[in-house]
This record gives structure tokens, C-alpha cells and sequence, in this order.
């Protein structure tokens, strides 16, 4: 590939991931009005919220670590989309696989935790201590999935994984071929949202929204930019690895927000667990699933 | 007679020894000393092409015992470690010069037998690797047993008891490799790595197996494998910071180099493979590769318990010394280069990890991860070498630690192996929980007011934890210059060697380019940073200036969440830590002495009648049946 057009994919690759995010955001938004039977917010809301957040003339900095965290935060999404396929765009996804996606979907979790941790907040520690709880809860049923998947196509690139599933139509997806780990890898990818009912570490009603809680303006903004890209990461993997990816961007996109509708929906529905109890249900039901799933494909 | 290189470099290492031994006691002993390391490394690098597929090289000496010929000859695997030893020792000990050293007299330590005990460490590690046949490896086991106890030891109080642990371990483990050579001996008749590497398929399975268990627990118990694993945290921990910092790099992998030597090139993994357990569909070689998950998983769960900095980082040195074990049994090209290529990335994480924390120790007086906190404003520098030493440990990107986990787990999911991959991925999440306890106790949170005034670690402890640190980072970014050392590794203990670049390892089921990878990381940190830094200035606030539920704090209260870090967790999961490991040693420990005092009675009473009787009824029984 000429690296012109390759230069032109990694700029467009975050690009995209960034502006169907705020779409993202804002279909959850409209999904959690119609639950709570609201009107909701207008169209360009959440892209209203970003720049409102980073234009705020108060800007309360905890120390360097706190700013080193926000932009690791937004910038490790913004690396990790160029490994994510896209109709039409691969990216470096064949120089980095699947294991190396997750890992580096860990890269803005460390950079949030390291910037809550400078805020001296014990609340904030709290939600880190939490959200890595969580982390070690949804990710074993997750790995499992991803074992799975990638055996069962034999490979972890990412485009073999798709190109496997679009080989032979709608009978060749992963959700059809593995509807198992389809359905923990489900489970598993709700948790990873932090969406209720497993939203411990945000819980702001016992530790005042955790990593949140000495955040404002751009910081808070930051975090805002980090939640698209999140959004819009864990769906469409879900999608890369189950739904057979995309052919056209319209059915890819049409898929990856009908898989994001899920959890959104369920997520205003409920209440929320404690932390031992979503670690119970995590090590228990997606992990059933999984292995039984498991088992059909080795 | 003319000296080899590998002649030149025992005498250089002797020359060390001599020099702490005699000079020790003089004021620059610790720079003379590190000198001498780093003529060593000097004289190591001389045999740099054993790196790359160099014929071996050997020692001039060598001699007739019984006859047997002892000898000593490098060779890649023995250059690779040797290579990791001799960095961390001069490192450690270039760390150990200068302010800690004056610190360090100034509490009453004794610095002649730390450098002393550095040295001999290095050069029985050095005859240890050169090992040419069964006899001098045990001798150079030997040797390097009783160097470490030394180490270890040599702080006292705490550190005493668990050297002597230690060395109770390493004397039952010696024996079980004395009886493995006498058994090959008998069965190979010679001591020859070439005689055994012949008579390995004429053994039977009997005595294959027992050859496995002898050799494996015996070499294990040097790495810290499941079941024997007690003695190891405390003994690296309690030992002076340098000294644990080249402990903790290098010399439990002793065991590791043992057990690639013996076991994986001599034995072979198709034949440990062939080992099967009955009524199980497992094998010898699944039983290791087991051991070597627990070892991972257990002790990571143990470290996130620990309060005490150095025990956390000990404690985590044995579960990551099982992802090396685990590459090596697989035994696949990327499993063995993944393993084999994590013990130099441990070495070099490991390393700075220690003497971070003794940094903050040299400051602050404490490594209690309840005492501490909020360093990072104070101590920037060794934030930063933490910060990079523990991404590496937790295998994340871009440190070096990822690029060998990525090669074990690949291996796992390309030999079908889900519950082994589970497995090392669940210690992967155990690990991150962990380290980032230890970062945020440290460095984040609150500052202390006793530790307004701290100041950074002086530049003679600086400088080589930044040198660690660009090693960490720069071999992340570019794995190919260690990952060609592990091919010729691979190739000298007989494994497949993966199709590796500059950037990473090519294959046709998924490729890693560190390279790119970085790139578009750093390129997305840019990206990031422009949108954070564009948005405009922001005010930098004191830690009390916080939101505390409506009231205000002041500096006698302490804002902070250290103890009980994942509470949550531990609410789920604390009944699982049951110490039954620390129960089963203290009923080996019972039966042992319930038998010596058994024994003892025997003995001291000269019981006439009572020898009498049990000789009578021994006979009787022999004679029935």
C-alpha cells in the first residue's frame, strides 16, 4: 500500500470512530428518554457538551499527571482505532492482532486511572480500585470469547476474522457459527461499558462518580472524547468478531448500533450490583457460556 | 597455552572477587567493582557472535574426576543469560555506588560483604552457565546456591531467617539433582551432554519420568515453581535494595536456564511429551505446563495482598518467572522465543522496579504502601522509571513485557490450548491490579506532610534506572535485537525459531509490528495532547483544594485510600487464601522433626532389646512373606 493512503486510513480511521461515537452517545441518550419517557436531547448535543466542556474558563489541574492522564486517555483510543477494520480501511491491523487491540485498549484505562490517581481524591481511587475489579471480572469471560473465535477461524487478525465471516454469507458469522460465545461475549462486552447494572465504579451515589469526581471542563470533556471512542470500540469488535464485520458502511454501521441498543436498553433498566456480586455473575454465567461454547469449537 | 575469550571472562569475574575481597573495605571499592563488571560484560561481548548462531566456545580448562571430564564451554543459551546477568550486575552494583553505599554504612551495613557477595553471585552464576557436562553444572548449582544464601543473609534479623529458608530449600532441591545425574548416569553411563543426548531414547518411561521429577522439582525449587515457592519473596525482598534488585532480575532464572538446558535440550519435550499420566488425558509435559500457570496465577494473587513494596514486586518475580516456563514447555517457535525472551524483559523490569523502590526507600525510609503517597510531585524521575517498569511487568504496550507475553499467548491460541491461555491472562489482570496498587500508593494520592521536603533520588541511583528504563522501552520498540539472541537460543536447546523482524514476529495467523504500533501510539498521544493542550490553560490547585463531601480538609487529614485496596475483590475472594502451602510446609516440617526425634530416641538410648525386636520381627515379615 502506498503510504499516502495508508497516511490518509490512520487519520480517517480515528476520524470516523470519533464522529459515529457522538452518535453513539447521542442514541443513548435518546434511548434513555424514551425509557424514562423524555423528550431527550437535540442532534448535535453531545458535539455541544465537548465543546462547552473544553471551552470552560476554569480549568482545575491536580498536577501534570492529571493532564498526562486525559491525553493518554483520548490518545490510546485514537491509536487503537487504526487496528479496528472498517469497510474499505484496514489500517495496521495486520501488524498488530487482536491480543494486541485489547492490550492496547488498556493503555487509556492506565492513562485514567494515573490521572484520577494525581487528583488525591480517595473517592476517585475508589472508582480506579473498582473499575479495575471490574476489568478482572469482564475480561475472563471476554478472553475466553476471543479464544474462541480466533481458533475457530485460526487466526487473530482482525481481517482474516472478518473476511472468515463474510466468506459464506450470513451461515458463516461468528454469532451463528459460535451463538454461545456470541451471547457471553454479550454479557461481556455490557460490563466492559460500565453501563448499569454494572456501573459500580462510577456509583454516584457512594463515592460522587469516582474517576469522575475532580474532574471539570477539558478533563471532564477528555473523558467525554474517551467514552466515544469506547462506545464505538466495543461494538464494532463485537461486530468484527460475531456479525461478520462490514461490507458496506451502511450495514456496518447499521449493525454496530443495533449492537450498542442492547446493553443501552438493558442498562436503564436496572439498578446496580455490588462489586463482589457483578464479580460473581461474571465469573459465573458469561464464563458457563463460554467454556460450553469453547467446547463446540475445539 | 592461549586463553579463550571464555577463559579471559571467568578471570576477569575471578579478578572482581578478588578485588572485593581484598579492596573491599576501601572507599571506591563500589566503583572499582563495578569496573570490573563492566569489563566483564566487555569480555562477554567479545563472544557476541555466540548471539547470533556462533559456533560454542570453550574453556581451556578442564580435568579428570573418577573419570569423568569436567569442562566448560559457552554457548548461545549460556552467552543469552550470561548476557542478562552481568547487564543486571553492573547495573545493580553501578546503582549500589555513591549516595546508597554512604547511606547504607551510615545504618551499619556491612558494604565489604555486599560487593563480596555481589561478585561471587556473578562469577558462580558465570561458572554455573559455562557448565560443559552434568558434573560441573551441579558443581556451579552448588555454587551458586550457597553464593545467594550469602546475599540473602547477609542483612540479618528477617533476611536471615529466610535465607536459611532459602538454603533448606536449595540443599533438598541439590539432592534431588544429585540423584537425577546418578540416574542418568547409570542409564547413559557418562556425564556427557552428547552420551545423554544419545541415551535419552533408550530410556524407559519408568525412568524418564523420574529423571523429569527429580530434575524439575530440583531446578524449580531455584525458580520458585508451585509448591516450593515460600522461600522466594522474603529472601529477595529483605536483602539489601541493590542486591535485590540483581536477585530479582537474574538469579532465580538460573533455574530457568537448568531447566532449558536439561530437561528441554537434553530430554527433549517430544519425549517429556510421551510421558503420559494414566486414567488422565494429561502428559508430563501438561503437568509442567500447569505448574507453570499456578505459579503464575497463585503468587500474583499473593502479591496483590502485600503492603510492603518489595515483597509485592518479589512476590510478582516468581509468578512471571511461570510465563517463562509455560513459553518453554509449549515448545512451539513462538512459545519457546517467548518465553526465553521474557527472561531477559523480567530482567530489565525487575531491575528498575527494585531500585525504584529503593529509591523512594533511600528518601523516605519506608516501603509500607501505607505509609506513603503522593510522591510523584517530589520524586518525578523515579515515578517515571516505576511507571515504565510496571507497564512493562503488567505486559502491557510499549514496554518490552508485551512483546513476550504476546508471544506465549499466541502460542497457547495457536497449539489450542484455552484454559492454559485463560489461565496466563487471568495472571495478566491479577498483575495490573496489582501494580497499580503499588504505583498509586507510592507516587499518587496524597502527599504526606513528613514528605513535603523529600528530593529526588540522587543522580548515582538515577542514572541507572534510567539507562533500565530506556533498555525496557527501546527493546518494546524494537523486540527484534533480543528477539535474535532468543533464534540462536532456540536453535542451541533444539527448538523451531519464529519468523522475527526489527519490529516484532511475522506469521501467517497474526503478525506483531512494535513498531507501527508504537508509532500510531504516540502518534495518538500527540493527537491527544493537541486537543487537551488547545483547549486552554488550566489552574494547578493544592491536594486539600478537594472535593470532600462538603467539608473542608485540612493537612492533619489524611485523604487517602491505600489500605484494603480492592475491597471489593477481597470481599469475593479472600477465603481463597487459605495458606495451605504454608501448611503443607509446616507439616513436612512437623514430620520431619517428629521422625529425627524418633530417630534420636533410637540412638541416644541404645535400646539393646528394642533392636533386638524389630530386627526379629523384620525378619519374621521378610521370611512370611
Amino acid at each position: 500500500m502506498a503510504p499516502v493512503e495508508l497516511l490518509i486510513e490512520l487519520t480517517l480511521m480515528p476520524l470516523v470512530a470519533f464522529v459515529v461515537g457522538l452518535m453513539m452517545v447521542l442514541m443513548m441518550r435518546r434511548i434513555a428518554a424514551k425509557l424514562q419517557r423524555r423528550v431527550g436531547p437535540p442532534f448535535f448535543q453531545p458535539l455541544y457538551d465537548i465543546v462547552k466542556l473544553h471551552g470552560k474558563k476554569t480549568q482545575v489541574s491536580h498536577g501534570l499527571i492529571h493532564d498526562i492522564g486525559i491525553v493518554m486517555a483520548m490518545g490510546g483510543y485514537i491509536a487503537a482505532e487504526t487496528l479496528l477494520p472498517v469497510p474499505g480501511m484496514n489500517g495496521i491491523a495486520d501488524k498488530g492482532d487482536i491480543v494486541t487491540l485489547l492490550y492496547l485498549m488498556m493503555i487509556p484505562s492506565l492513562g485514567l486511572a494515573l490521572g484520577v490517581g494525581q487528583c488525591a481524591n480517595p473517592n476517585g481511587s475508589i472508582g480506579i480500585a473498582r473499575a479495575l475489579t471490574a476489568m478482572l471480572a469482564y475480561d475472563i469471560p471476554l478472553v475466553i470469547v476471543i479464544f474462541g473465535v480466533s481458533f475457530a477461524y485460526g487466526s487473530t487478525n482482525l481481517v482474516t476474522l472478518i473476511q472468515a465471516q463474510q466468506a459464506g454469507g450470513f451461515e458463516t458469522w461468528g454469532a451463528v457459527q459460535m451463538p454461545l460465545l456470541a451471547i457471553a461475549g454479550l454479557i461481556a462486552m455490557h460490563a466492559s461499558l460500565g453501563k448499569q447494572p454494572f456501573e459500580i465504579y462510577i456509583a454516584p451515589a457512594e463515592i460522587a462518580t469516582g474517576p469522575m469526581v475532580e474532574m471539570g471542563g477539558k478533563y471532564l470533556g477528555g473523558l467525554f472524547v474517551m467514552q466515544c471512542f469506547q462506545l464505538y470500540t466495543t461494538s464494532v469488535l463485537y461486530v468484527s468478531l460475531f456479525l461478520g464485520g462490514g461490507t458496506t458502511w451502511f450495514d456496518f454501521l447499521l449493525k454496530s448500533f443495533l449492537v450498542l441498543a442492547i446493553p443501552v436498553s438493558i442498562a436503564y433498566l436496572f439498578p446496580r450490583y455490588r462489586t463482589e456480586d457483578l464479580l460473581r455473575l461474571m465469573w459465573k454465567w458469561p464464563v458457563i457460556l463460554g467454556l460450553i461454547g469453547l467446547a463446540f469449537v475445539m | 597455552m592461549t586463553f579463550t575469550p571464555l577463559d579471559e571472562l571467568l578471570l576477569y569475574s575471578g579478578a572482581t572477587v578478588l578485588v572485593a575481597l581484598l579492596l573491599g573495605r576501601r572507599l571506591a571499592a563500589g566503583w572499582m567493582v563495578t569496573i570490573l563488571y563492566g569489563v566483564q560484560l566487555l569480555g562477554l561481548l567479545k563472544m557476541a557472535s555466540l548471539g547470533y548462531g556462533g559456533t560454542p566456545i570453550s574453556s581451556s580448562l578442564s580435568f579428570q574426576v573418577l573419570g569423568q571430564t569436567l569442562s566448560w564451554r559457552f554457548d548461545a543459551l549460556s552467552w543469552f543469560f550470561a548476557l542478562i546477568t552481568l547487564g543486571s550486575a553492573l547495573l545493580s552494583s553501578w546503582y549500589s555506588c555513591g549516595e546508597w553505599e554512604r547511606a547504607f554504612r551510615r545504618q551499619g551495613g556491612n558494604l565489604w560483604l555486599f560487593h563480596l557477595a555481589m561478585a561471587l553471585n556473578v562469577l558462580s552464576m558465570l561458572i554455573l552457565l559455562a557448565s560443559g557436562d552434568l558434573l560441573s553444572l551441579f558443581i556451579g548449582w552448588e555454587l551458586v546456591s550457597w553464593a545467594g544464601f550469602l546475599l540473602m543473609a547477609m542483612a540479618g534479623g528477617i533476611a536471615t531467617k529466610a535465607a536459611m529458608r532459602y538454603i533448606t530449600y536449595a540443599m533438598a532441591g541439590a539432592m534431588m539433582i544429585f540423584g537425577g545425574i546418578a540416574l542418568v548416569y547409570v542409564s547413559a553411563g557418562s556425564l556427557q551432554y552428547e552420551a545423554i543426548l544419545t541415551a535419552v531414547g533408550r530410556m524407559g518411561t519408568a525412568h524418564l519420568w523420574m529423571l523429569v521429577i527429580l530434575f524439575g522439582a530440583g531446578f524449580g525449587i531455584k525458580m520458585g515453581l508451585l509448591p516450593f515457592h515460600l522461600w522466594q519473596a522474603p529472601a529477595y525482598a529483605e536483602t539489601p535494595g541493590p542486591g535485590s534488585a540483581f536477585l530479582g532480575a537474574i538469579s532465580s532464572r538460573m533455574g530457568l536456564f537448568a531447566i532449558a538446558l536439561v530437561l528441554v535440550k537434553l530430554f527433549g519435550v517430544v519425549n517429556i511429551e510421551s510421558l503420559k499420566i494414566p486414567f488422565t488425558l494429561i502428559d508430563a509435559r501438561d503437568l509442567l505446563a500447569w505448574i507453570a500457570v499456578l505459579t503464575i496465577i497463585l503468587p500474583t494473587f499473593t502479591a496483590m495482598k502485600q503492603n510492603d513494596a518489595r515483597h509485592l514486586l518479589a512476590w510478582h518475580g516468581i509468578g512471571q518467572g511461570g510465563y517463562m516456563l509455560l513459553g518453554l514447555v509449549v515448545a512451539d517457535a513462538m512459545g519457546g522465543a517467548g518465553g526465553l525472551l521474557h527472561v531477559f524483559n523480567h530482567a530489565t523490569y525487575q531491575a528498575a522496579l527494585f531500585m525504584a523502590v529503593t529509591a523512594v526507600i533511600h528518601r523516605t525510609g519506608t516501603a509500607d504502601l501505607n505509609k506513603l503517597g503522593g510522591l510523584v510531585v517530589r520524586m518525578p524521575l523515579s515515578f517515571l522509571v516505576l511507571l515504565v517498569g510496571i507497564i512493562g511487568l503488567a505486559g502491557l504496550p510499549p514496554m518490552n513485557g508485551f512483546v513476550s507475553k504476546w508471544l506465549v499467548y499466541r502460542s497457547l491460541l495457536n497449539q489450542g490450548m484455552p484454559l492454559l491461555f485463560l489461565a496466563s491472562v487471568i495472571g495478566t489482570l491479577g498483575t495490573i491490579l496489582s501494580v497499580y496498587k503499588l504505583i498509586h500508593n507510592i507516587f499518587l494520592g496524597q502527599l504526606r506532610v513528613e514528605h513535603e521536603q523529600v528530593r529526588e533520588a540522587p543522580w548515582s541511583m538515577m542514572i541507572p534506572m534510567l539507562i533500565l528504563t530506556a533498555i525496557i522501552f527501546i527493546t518494546g520498540l524494537f523486540p527484534g535485537i533480543p528477539l535474535a539472541w532468543v533464534a540462536s537460543v532456540q536453535q542451541a536447546v533444539g527448538l523451531p525459531v519464529p519468523d522475527y523482524t526489527l519490529g516484532g514476529v511475522t506469521a501467517s495467523s497474526g503478525s506483531l509490528d512494535m513498531i507501527w504500533v508504537i508509532g500510531v501510539l504516540f502518534a495518538g498521544f500527540g493527537i491527544g495532547a493537541l486537543i487537551f493542550y488547545g483547549a486552554g490553560p488550566s489552574k494547578r490547585v493544592h491536594q486539600l483544594d478537594n472535593y470532600a463531601g462538603g467539608h473542608f480538609l485540612t493537612a492533619d487529614v489524611r485523604y487517602q485510600y491505600s489500605d484494603n485496596f480492592y475491597a471489593g475483590l477481597m470481599h469475593l475472594i479472600k477465603g481463597w487464601y487459605r495458606g495451605s502451602f504454608l501448611w503443607l510446609e509446616s507439616s513436612v516440617k512437623s514430620l520431619v522433626e517428629f521422625l529425627s526425634l524418633g530417630m534420636q530416641g533410637i540412638y541416644r538410648r541404645a535400646n539393646a532389646e528394642f533392636y533386638l525386636l524389630s530386627i526379629a520381627l523384620f525378619v519374621i515379615a521378610w521370611v512370611v512373606i
